[in-house]
């Protein structure tokens, strides 16, 4: 097996095992994440250093919270979408003569689609971006403390928002734009 | 840590315990499949909703020119709620598909978080083939 060795000194006590497989809980000497899925609400640690997670209480209770999280996520970007689709009914066309084969003067009408830089729609859109991309960051690392339950509410709260937010969304949404 | 080449790897669960040359290119394989379908469920969820979306509007537009042929005193909400029942069920197959993308996703974040570059090829590869093999279908309607 790989070692995993941190130098940072770990918060929770040592168990005094002497084994070197998996157990079942964060109690592994020198191991400060684990690296396999486990069910347990004993000593998780989540994100910050003083949110530790102790009691099956608690773990209701971020359970909620993470789920909620995930939901906020899901809503964030089709809110995004939404706005931005909004904001972009602006279009420009703007003409010039351009010339032609035989010595005649065309028009050619060029059409933009977009926002100014400086425009409130657009601080708006970035100020979301930010606020995305750091839910995102949280979610993976969320799901990177391999706890059972944590990452079904993850996937849950993933599932619940898709469902409740693209409801509405699903209905006009253009086909030809693919991806997310 | 770091990227290493190593045959011995823990991946995801404690009984996927690799030792061997031949378990790990089972392993690469098993996670490049989880990348093509990871590839192919978004291209399928897009053309899902397309396909729904065509349906639930020729089903609602059919009932509704045999209602205005019937009686028109009768309510109008059956044909309308059997339509909205079907754009439902396609909208709560859509979110378990989505939480099935979500799942495999975050798998395969985990998988690479092995820091195992068997694995890593492996993940990069199969994202590579299931787009190469997916994406084209998106604009097949």
């Amino acid at each position: 097996m790989a070692d995993n060795s941190t130098t940072v000194p770990p918060h929770h006590h040592h168990h005094p095992t002497t084994s070197a497989h998996h157990s079942h809980g964060g109690g592994m000497d020198g191991m400060m994440m684990s690296m396999t899925f486990y069910f347990g609400f004993k000593n998780v640690e989540l994100l910050f250093s003083g949110l530790v997670i102790n009691t099956a209480g608690e773990m209701a209770g971020a359970f909620v919270a993470v789920f909620l999280l995930a939901m906020f996520y899901e809503g964030l970007k089709i809110a995004r979408e939404s706005l931005l689709r909004k904001s972009q009914v602006s279009i420009r066309y703007n003409s010039m003569p351009v010339p032609g084969p035989n010595g005649t003067i065309l028009m050619e009408t060029h059409k933009t689609v977009g926002q100014q830089m400086l425009s409130f729609p657009h601080l708006l859109q970035t100020v979301l971006h930010i606020i995305q991309v750091v839910i995102s960051y949280f979610l993976m690392l969320i799901f990177m403390t391999y706890n059972g339950y944590l990452c079904i509410a993850v996937a849950a709260g993933a599932g619940t928002g898709y469902f409740l937010f693209s409801w509405k969304k699903a209905v006009v949404v253009d086909i030809t734009e693919h991806c997310h | 840590m770091h990227f290493i080449f190593s045959n011995e790897v823990v991946l995801l669960f404690d009984f996927w315990n690799v030792h061997s040359p031949a378990g790990m290119a089972l392993s690469v394989l098993v996670v490049l499949f989880l990348a093509v379908l990871y590839e192919s469920i978004k291209v399928g969820k897009a053309k899902l909703l397309h396909q729904a979306v065509v349906s639930v509007s020729i089903l609602s537009s059919q009932q509704l020119t045999e209602e205005t042929d019937q009686d028109s005193s009768a309510s109008d909400s059956a044909p309308v709620s059997r339509a909205r029942l079907r754009w439902f069920l396609c909208h709560f197959g859509q979110s378990l598909i989505h939480v099935v993308q979500v799942v495999i996703g975050y798998f395969m974040m985990l998988a690479v978080m092995s820091y195992n570059t068997w694995i890593f090829f492996g993940v990069i590869l199969g994202s590579a083939v299931g787009y190469y093999l997916a994406y084209p279908l998106l604009s097949m309607v």
